[in-house]
C-alpha cells in the first residue's frame, strides 16, 4: 500500500513553487494539501506515533515556507520537504529519552470478521515492530522505498546520502526486516 | 559487469536493486537468466517480494483534515501579520510629521499673541498671559473646581 496516493509529479509542483516563492501564500497552501498526508504517513512511521508525526509535519512545512526563497530546485519539491522532515524526527528522537511507543489502532476492528482482523492486526503489528527496530537510516530509505515509492536517486536526495549508499542501505534494511518478520513466523505470530 | 555469468551469492546481493528495478544495463537480464536456472535464487525473490508485500499491506493512519489549516495559519501568523501590523519606519515618520506640525501651529499661536500685543519677542510672562486669557481655560478651571 503505498502512502503516495495523490502526490502529484515533481513538473505539477514546479509551478506553484515559483508562485510561492514569489509570496502567493495560496499556492503553497496547495502544495501543503498536496504533499500533508505523504508526509504525514512517512513521518508516522519514522516517529512511530501520530502526535510527533503531526508536529513534526507542521514543523517540516513552516521551516519549507521560511527557507523557500533558497529552493533552487536541484531536486524536487517533495524530496526537500521530506529531507527537512527527517532531519527535525531524528532531532526530535535525539532530543528525546527513549520512550514505550505503544501501537496505534490503524481502523476500527471488522466486527463481522473478527479472525480476520485479529491476523491482519497481528501481522500490521509484527511490520511496525519490525521497521521500529532498525537503525533510523535503513528505517527512513526502506519506508522512503517501499511506502512513498521513490527511486534510489530520490531516497539518496531526501537523505543527503548517494545512490550507493542507498543501495546499501536498503540491502540491509531488507536483510534485517526479513530476518524480524521469519522470526514472528517461526513465533507462529504472522 | 564481467563476462562471466553471475554466481549465487552476486545475484543475493542484487536482488533488492533487480526488484526495485534500479539496475541498468546488462545486470537485469543476466540475473534473469540466472533466476531461470536457479531454483534457489528464485525462491529468495519470491520470498523477499512476499515480505516487501507484508509491508506494503501495513497502512498508516489518515492525517488530520486540520494539518494544512493549521499550518496555514501559524506561517500567517508568524511572517505576515507581524510585517503588517508593525512598520516602524513607517510608523516613526508619521508620528514625528504630526509633532512637526503640532509644534509649529503651537510656536506660530504664541508668536502670534505676541506680535498682537505689539511686542517682537515672546516672554515668559507673555505666554503665561496669553494662556490665562484663554476662554475655553476657564471653562476647563470651572469645571475642574479650581480657580
Amino acid at each position: 500500500m503505498s502512502d503516495d496516493r495523490s502526490t502529484p509529479s515533481a513538473g505539477d509542483d514546479r509551478e506553484l513553487v515559483v508562485r510561492a516563492q514569489a509570496g502567493d501564500m495560496a499556492a503553497f497552501e496547495e502544495l501543503v494539501r498536496r504533499h500533508q498526508q505523504g508526509l504525514f504517513s512517512y513521518l508516522y512511521r519514522m516517529c512511530r506515533n501520530s502526535s510527533d508525526a503531526e508536529e513534526v509535519a507542521q514543523a517540516a512545512m513552516i521551516r519549507a515556507w521560511e527557507k523557500l526563497a533558497g529552493f533552487r530546485g536541484a531536486s524536487s519539491f517533495k524530496t526537500w520537504l521530506y529531507r527537512i522532515g527527517t532531519n527535525l524526527c531524528l532531532n526530535l528522537r535525539t532530543r528525546r529519552k527513549p520512550v514505550e511507543e505503544l501501537p496505534e489502532t490503524l481502523a476500527a476492528p471488522d466486527s463481522e470478521r473478527p479472525e480476520q482482523a485479529y491476523q491482519q492486526k497481528m501481522r500490521e503489528d509484527a511490520v511496525q515492530g519490525a521497521l521500529a527496530e532498525l537503525p533510523a537510516d535503513q528505517r527512513a530509505a526502506l519506508v522512503l522505498s517501499v511506502y512513498q515509492d521513490m527511486s534510489y536517486k530520490e531516497i539518496a536526495e531526501t537523505m543527503g546520502k548517494t545512490v550507493r549508499a542507498v543501495d546499501s542501505l536498503l540491502f540491509r534494511a531488507k536483510t534485517n526486516v526479513r530476518k524480524a518478520l521469519a522470526e514472528d513466523r517461526a513465533k507462529g505470530v504472522i | 559487469m564481467s563476462n562471466k555469468a553471475m554466481n549465487c551469492r552476486q545475484v543475493k546481493r542484487l536482488l533488492p536493486p533487480y526488484q526495485d528495478k534500479e539496475l541498468s544495463g546488462r545486470a537485469p537480464d543476466e540475473i534473469a537468466a540466472h533466476l531461470a536456472s536457479c531454483p534457489a535464487c528464485r525462491s529468495e525473490l519470491e520470498a523477499l517480494t512476499a515480505d516487501i508485500g507484508l509491508l506494503q499491506q501495513a497502512g498508516a493512519p489518515e492525517v488530520t483534515p486540520f494539518l494544512a489549516t493549521r499550518v496555514m495559519a501559524e506561517i500567517r501568523q508568524r511572517h505576515v501579520a507581524p510585517r503588517r501590523a508593525f512598520r516602524p519606519g513607517w510608523v516613526l515618520s508619521v508620528a514625528a510629521g504630526v509633532m512637526l506640525v503640532a509644534l509649529s501651529l503651537g510656536v506660530g499661536t504664541l508668536v502670534g499673541s505676541g506680535l498682537a500685543q505689539g511686542s517682537t519677542s515672546a516672554t515668559g510672562d507673555d505666554i503665561y498671559a496669553t494662556a490665562t486669557a484663554d476662554p475655553s481655560l476657564d471653562t476647563y478651571q470651572s469645571l475642574m473646581g479650581g480657580e
